[in-house]
């Protein structure tokens, strides 16, 4: 690990992701949130909590490293086996980018490899973040319609809720 | 979003409480991924405010060290290559905030640490740190970010063997910056927008700046050096005690480490 003068190590990567969540939440998420609108984001703190964990970060430094974020009020995580992501990245041609696949890990030289045991550690993470921050699983292998189906009946509960709730913890 | 705990850890050891620092060893958390005991080198750092002359003292004292046959290393705030551009940059546009700034620098002493430090003080070299992590702990604790966070934030950061802090005056500082370079626009805290005075800014920034600095003293074992005095005054005070801790440890100098090296 960091062989290259600018290579980042797993500490550098996540202070990095942190630092620009930080200011995406500054600029674009607690303002929307002020003014009273629905702020959709694809991928959160949560996304870290597995992705940063899976290098190697400590647990706890990384969720108190994320203490500044506004908790969502609903959290969908898309549960899919590994095998199913990846058919469906080749089968877009998509080339794997270089931390996505962890090769900076050296756990293997084959970018299909690493991504497989990569993403299986990502994987594990996020089934303890599922309990730990009561995140709502949608079964990503289902049909687009069906999973669309599901995100909207989640999306409509929430709704119906009394206020929109802000919880920063 | 820390109300649920995660449930592998046993609490981080009380970062910063008096008399739990170990020398050598992570401050919380650390680094799960290197183990760092047993490392021969030793890390000194040197904290103070701008222009108390933290730079000179570390060039005359490297110097010394590497007569005395020490191998030496040295670091510096924002010194890394993977960060310092965009910290230049950031500084240049104002587009950042506290929070982004607090995360910006402690990417860089991250990136210094892992790149630097740690394979310095593998290979036992004496690791001589111009500023450390309080002068970022100072910082952002007089912009208003949360203490707690801050130290749990640098919960990765090594505990070094030695810190010297250079204490000096509002008064005796502000006429070392004039009669130096005069005062620039971040060490006057004028991002703090007290005003449009810079001299009055600096004053006030400085003043809370040195407040913060001695309430670490205990917290972090600071050794305090009086840096009002002459520099080769303050660089004999610093040398005594660098010299009688090193004497005291198992640190390698001139032959000896020229043969470990080899070995």
């Amino acid at each position: 690990m960091g062989k290259k003068k600018n290579s980042l190590t797993p500490t550098t990567f996540s202070l990095l992701h942190a630092t620009d969540f930080a200011d995406r939440l500054l600029y674009h998420i607690v303002p929307p949130l002020k003014a009273g609108m629905i702020v959709l984001a694809d991928r959160y703190a949560y996304t870290a909590f597995a992705r940063d964990v899976a290098r190697g970060v400590d647990r706890a430094w990384v969720r108190d490293l994320y203490s500044f974020a506004v908790r969502p009020d609903l959290a969908l995580y898309f549960r899919v086996p590994i095998d199913v992501s990846l058919d469906r990245l080749m089968a877009r041609r998509v080339k794997l980018k270089f931390y996505e696949a962890g090769l900076d890990m050296g756990w293997s030289q084959n970018a299909q490899e690493s991504f497989r045991i990569f993403q299986g550690k990502v994987l594990d993470e996020y089934d303890r973040l599922v309990d730990e921050f009561g995140l709502r699983v949608v079964d990503a292998s289902l049909s687009i319609t069906d999973q669309q189906q599901m995100v909207r009946n989640l999306v409509a509960r929430q709704l119906e809720k009394p206020a929109l709730e802000v919880v920063n913890q | 979003m820390t109300d649920q705990k995660p449930d592998n850890k046993e609490p981080a050891p009380e970062f910063g409480a008096n008399g739990h620092i170990q020398p050598g060893r992570y401050y919380g958390h650390g680094l799960p991924y290197v183990a760092i005991e047993h490392y021969p080198g030793k890390i000194i750092a040197v904290e103070g405010t701008d222009g108390v002359g933290r730079s000179t003292q570390i060039r005359l004292l490297r110097e010394w060290l590497e007569v005395q046959g020490y191998g030496v290393v040295e670091t510096g705030w924002t010194r890394s290559a993977l960060m310092q551009p965009t910290i230049e940059l950031a500084k240049s546009s104002n587009t950042l905030n506290k929070l982004t700034f607090v995360l910006l620098y402690a990417t860089d002493f991250a990136d210094r640490l892992e790149k630097e430090i740690i394979p310095a003080l593998k290979a036992g070299f004496v690791v001589l740190s111009d500023r450390y992590i309080f002068s970022a702990l100072a910082r952002a604790g007089v912009r208003g970010v949360d203490r707690a966070w801050l130290r749990s934030l640098y919960g990765f950061a090594i505990a070094p063997h030695l810190v010297f802090y250079l204490k000096i005056d509002v008064d005796t500082l502000i006429r070392r910056v004039l009669s130096a370079r005069g005062m620039d626009f971040w060490e006057s805290g004028m991002d703090l927008k007290g005003g449009d005075d810079i001299y009055d800014s600096f004053r006030s920034y400085q003043n809370k700046l040195l407040r913060e600095y001695a309430s670490m003293t205990d917290e972090f074992g600071f050794r305090v050096l009086d840096a009002r005095r002459p520099i080769d005054v303050l660089q004999e005070d610093l040398r005594r005690q660098v010299q009688a801790f090193l004497a005291s440890s198992d640190i390698a100098q001139g032959e000896d480490r020229a043969l470990t090296e080899t070995a």
